[in-house]
């Protein structure tokens, strides 16, 4: 079993996740890694805009409306740092304005909470494939 | 109650029945309660979906839905007030009562009313651990929702600490003494404990604490076999037998008599601030205002064997094995390692097999002294070396220790006892604290496995309750007694159904083709945490007795085959979504919304005052407002324009009807009509599949007189409804647009449609409640409706036997047509639930339907959803 998966561990796909809300956090972190992503989570935008700084994710799952720095602003900073980064946006203030905006700024997806795990982790496999594109 | 007085004189004015408004008004209200009523019911659906473990959700949700719904029934009671022109002074009390339990709840303060001093074990459940700490409300989950044996006995709470700290100035005394003392002088530290326990041990427990434990005593005395029973007293202190185990740290007075408990009590409290115990505290962050004892009186189990058992055995995670340590007599001979045991290592999957065994020289052992306490005895000879647990005791004990890990989705550490007539003790559990050595390997093994697994279906269906389960199929029959289900296997049935609980201790998991994730079976599996799918729509197909297969109720996935790494990942998770505080909240606050209590509107109990639930006023309200509507197009005919006309029709509906807009060709100012004179599009097409499908007068299985002879005799003695009331229906039309409230016998029908030549204005509300017989047979009933209409895109809810059908949007064709069948419904349901003995004839019922109704529904190329029954399931349907 260990033998055919040597080295999955460098092709994982590698997810950040940041959401204020840590429950958010607990229940993405082990979906995603039996999903078979490689997971980082945060519930402060700070840290996890340090954290971008230093390390490149495929993928990055974030909140909009956060205590600190907002969504918002996350998104552009990773899109100025990895613009091929997939950003999915998480959100219970869901509306067409936010939604538009941060489809501008280069969001792949938009889903509103609360959400279903399968649904998170089809959007995800989704940019996925498109990224192999 | 002065305000509400004078409230009521400054409204006298409004008399409750002179209408001062215009009868569009009024019905514009109805309406509007009638919208509120739907999405109320949809909001209490949506968050019972929550807990399901399917969804990701934040507090937020929680606060937001709890403010929707409460904003939502306010409303609906403001509309009835308009209505009925009357203030409802007790249902907004009720409401604001309601509404600020829920306010307390969010805002983290528990709304319950204060906890006694002393609270016997059937009280207690694991909400209740600020109260009665971890282990006793554990005790209170194993005792009274998963229903295993524990000994009878009481909790002297929390409050009852505080209460004796207090009285006897030890809270202050303690924070002053703690503030003064050097905690690196050992020799000062451990004065302060001696001096702390000496005065606990001489303190006086205030009166009313006393009496409490009294009252407590004596119900426990007077219940127990033996005249002078003996207790067991522990400790239950605030985070004991939580992520901190605190094994050992406090102390435990066994073999205790009724009278020697206060003394007992006072042992107990006292062993907190013993040096150890305190460091401990001090060590691991507690604050000394986090320190609260309870103490729980159990009767004494005279052990015969005793010990503990692990569900996962120290061993690496990948042997999925339990183990168990046992000795003779009392269980401090094994849980302190006083003495020599027993270990037998099992297997985790059933049937629990004995991976190996080893036998103990077990030269001693604990027992009860008869004058108090405890003393060791020695094991006669021919039992020193023989095992202490037979095949069948391990069994039972395997089963029980698996049931409480399920519930509780943690490893567990379990302490238990056999009595010499070999009954089964649960003594306590607790979490038990399981981390895989390398964790990045084990993550590596679980998206392995989960990747490489056989996926037999995924995604399909509602996720009830989480969880991960393996084990092997039972495909349930339709009149199967479930008798022979095995234990640990998984449940797979076509619909949900209550009978399901006689399995659900044994079953390790459940999936249905059919079902609602708000219905009663689904309220148990929740209730005892059994991994549960409903409505996934092909499990009887994929799925046939004896498969092995793993479910994963967190990601909704089948896996083919045991896939052990699934639930040891998740059973090593950091945290339990049950144990999540969003969902303990949107739980706590689900009480005060769902539950029906209001059930019979003929009842006594059928009050404003008596609403404990939103669901209760949602319920109350509609109740009145169809009453005013009946009262107002009865006896105030002058008032409103439109004369009521009542139906002259060939089956007894006694419909009256009023006709806001080119609903009839009828004189307005006539008294009655003919069907013929109906022009309302819905109103017809639902009279048509009445008369037309000839339903009205089957009978379609003889009617068992019991049950019938008990309809009338309800229907006529009742109180509030006379026979006056019976047959008095009413139904508003225009000429695309019915409301309709029908009573038949006991059955009662509300169907709300729109039908017009714009297919977005277009949608049909049908609601269906009541029923004659015992509960199995009116969900059966239920159940054939429900399938009836899916068949038809009704998208349809269950909640027992409530049914909720809505469709929308389709075009006028495929509306009548729909119209038709639920006419044809009214017709053939009447008196259904008393002829469905079992349930094959739900399958046996739609065939007689749909091919009764076929012939009327025909409209070009419209097909409805599913043909049913298909081929298949018709074989197993008359078999």
């Amino acid at each position: 079993m260990t033998s055919q998966c040597a080295g999955c561990q460098q092709q994982k796909t590698q997810i950040l996740i940041l959401d204020d809300e840590p429950i958010v956090c607990k229940r993405l972190r082990p979906a995603f890694q039996k999903a078979g992503y490689e997971v980082e989570t945060f519930t402060d935008s700070a840290s996890a805009m340090a954290r971008i700084e230093e390390k490149k994710f495929d993928i990055i799952i974030t909140d909009l409306k956060m205590k600190g720095v907002d969504g918002m602003h996350f998104l552009e900073r990773i899109k100025e740092i990895a613009p091929d980064t997939g950003v999915i946006v998480i959100t219970g203030f869901a509306t067409s304005e936010t939604a538009g905006e941060s489809f501008r700024k280069g969001a792949f997806d938009f889903v509103a909470k609360p959400f279903k795990l399968n649904d998170i982790i089809d959007t995800v496999r989704r940019l996925e494939g498109n990224r192999k594109r | 109650m002065n305000v509400i007085d004078g409230l009521r004189k400054v409204f006298s004015f409004w008399s409750p029945t002179k209408p001062s408004l215009p009868f569009s008004v009024l019905f514009k209200k109805f309406r509007s309660i009638l919208e509120r009523n739907n999405r109320i019911l949809e909001l209490m659906a949506d968050m019972g979906d929550k807990l399901g473990g399917e969804y990701v959700f934040d507090r937020q949700y929680v606060l937001d839905i709890s403010e929707n719904i409460g904003d939502l029934v306010f409303k609906l009671i403001s509309d009835l007030c308009v209505m009925t022109q009357t203030e409802n002074v007790d249902l907004f009390i009720s409401f604001e009562r309601i509404q600020n339990d829920i306010q307390e709840e969010l805002a983290g303060r528990r709304a319950f009313p204060m906890i006694r001093p002393a609270v016997l074990l059937d009280e207690l459940n694991g909400d209740l651990n600020e109260e009665v700490g971890n282990k006793f409300a554990n005790i209170g989950d194993i005792r009274n929702t998963l229903g295993l044996p524990t000994m009878d006995g009481f909790a002297i709470t929390t409050r009852a600490f505080f209460d004796f700290m207090k009285a006897n100035g030890l809270l202050k005394h303690i924070e002053t003494s703690l503030a003064a003392v050097d905690l690196k002088d050992e020799t000062a530290f451990e004065a302060m404990c001696d001096d702390v326990r000496t005065r606990i041990l001489k303190g006086t427990i205030p009166r009313h604490v006393v009496s409490s434990i009294n009252a407590m005593l004596d119900v426990v005395k007077g219940r127990a076999e033996v005249r002078y029973p003996r207790f067991a007293v522990r400790s239950s202190a605030w985070g004991e037998d939580s992520e901190f185990s605190f094994a050992g740290q406090y102390e435990s007075v066994l073999n205790v008599p009724g009278n020697g408990i206060a003394e007992a009590y006072r042992r107990v409290i006292a062993s907190a601030y013993t040096p150890e115990a305190w460091r401990y505290r001090l060590h691991r962050g507690f604050r000394e205002s986090e320190m609260a004892m309870a103490v729980g009186c159990q009767l004494m189990v005279d052990a015969e064997v005793s010990g503990a058992m692990y569900t996962y055995a120290p061993l690496p995670l990948e042997k999925e094995a339990m183990m168990i340590s046992a000795a003779w007599g009392l269980g401090p001979a094994v849980v302190s390692g006083l003495a020599e045991s027993d270990t037998f290592v099992l297997d985790r999957m059933p049937p629990h097999n004995i991976l190996s065994n080893e036998s103990g020289h077990k030269v001693s052992k604990m027992v009860m002294d008869l004058n108090g306490g405890t003393a060791w005895r020695e094991v006669p000879g021919h039992l020193q070396d023989k095992p202490c647990l037979s095949d069948e005791y391990i069994q039972r004990l395997a089963q029980a220790a698996i049931m409480i890990e399920r519930y509780y989705r943690r490893p567990q550490d379990v302490e238990w006892a056999f009595d010499s007539k070999g009954n089964l003790y649960i003594l306590q559990s607790r979490p038990l604290n399981v981390r895989p050595n390398q964790p990045d390997r084990h993550r590596l093994y679980i998206d392995h496995a989960s990747l490489s697994a056989q996926v037999l279906f995924s995604g399909k269906g509602t996720v009830v309750q989480g969880g991960v389960a393996s084990g092997k199929v039972y495909v349930a029959r339709a009149d199967d007694d479930l008798n022979d289900f095995p234990y640990g296997a998984i449940l797979v049935a076509r619909y949900t159904s209550p009978k399901y609980s006689k399995i659900m201790r044994k079953a390790r998991g459940i999936l249905t083709d059919i079902g609602s994730a708000t219905g009663h079976m689904a309220t148990l599996a929740r209730e005892y945490r059994v991994p549960t799918v409903v409505d996934t729509g092909v499990a009887t197909k994929v799925l046939k007795t004896g498969d092995e297969v793993t479910l994963d109720a967190i990601q909704n996935v089948v896996y083919e085959g045991t896939v052990n790494e699934l639930s040891q990942f998740e059973i090593t998770q950091e945290e339990v979504f049950e144990e999540s505080y969003e969902y303990r909240l949107l739980k706590r606050i689900l009480k005060k919304v769902n539950p029906l209590n209001l059930v019979d509107p003929h009842s006594e109990s059928f009050k404003a005052a008596r609403c404990l639930t939103f669901h209760d006023i949602t319920r109350f309200v509609h109740e009145k407002a169809v009453e005013r509507l009946i009262d107002l197009s009865e006896n105030y005919q002058n008032y409103h324009d439109r004369t009521p006309k009542r139906l002259d029709c060939d089956i007894p509906l006694g419909l009256v009807i009023i006709d806001i807009d080119k609903g009839t060709s009828a004189l307005p100012e006539a008294r009655s009509m003919t069907v013929e004179q109906i022009e309302s599009a819905p109103m017809k097409a639902m009279l048509q599949g009445l008369s037309e499908s000839g339903m009205w007068e089957t009978t379609p299985v003889a009617v068992d007189m019991g049950s019938m002879m008990s309809s009338f005799t309800r229907t006529f003695s009742s109180s509030l409804a006379g026979p006056e009331d019976v047959g008095r229906n009413l139904a508003v039309i225009s000429n695309n647009y019915m409301n309709l409230h029908l009573r038949l016998g006991y059955h009662f029908t509300i169907l709300d449609a729109y039908i017009g030549d714009e297919l977005n204005d277009n949608y049909i509300y049908f609601r269906f409640l009541g029923g004659v017989s015992d509960l199995q047979r009116r969900s059966r009933r239920a159940r054939f409706i429900a399938e009836v209409m899916e068949c038809y895109d009704f998208r349809v809810e269950v909640h027992g036997d409530l049914i909720v059908g809505r469709l929308k949007k389709m075009s006028r064709d495929r509306m009548v047509s729909r119209m038709k069948v639920l006419g044809g419904l009214i017709g053939y349901t009447r008196q259904l639930d008393i002829s469905m003995i079992s349930d094959e004839r739900i399958g046996q019922h739609v065939a007689e339907f749909m091919h009764r109704i076929d012939v009327l529904t025909e409209v070009g190329d419209d097909v409805p959803m599913c043909r049913l029954p298909a081929t298949k399931d018709a074989d197993s349907y008359t078999r």
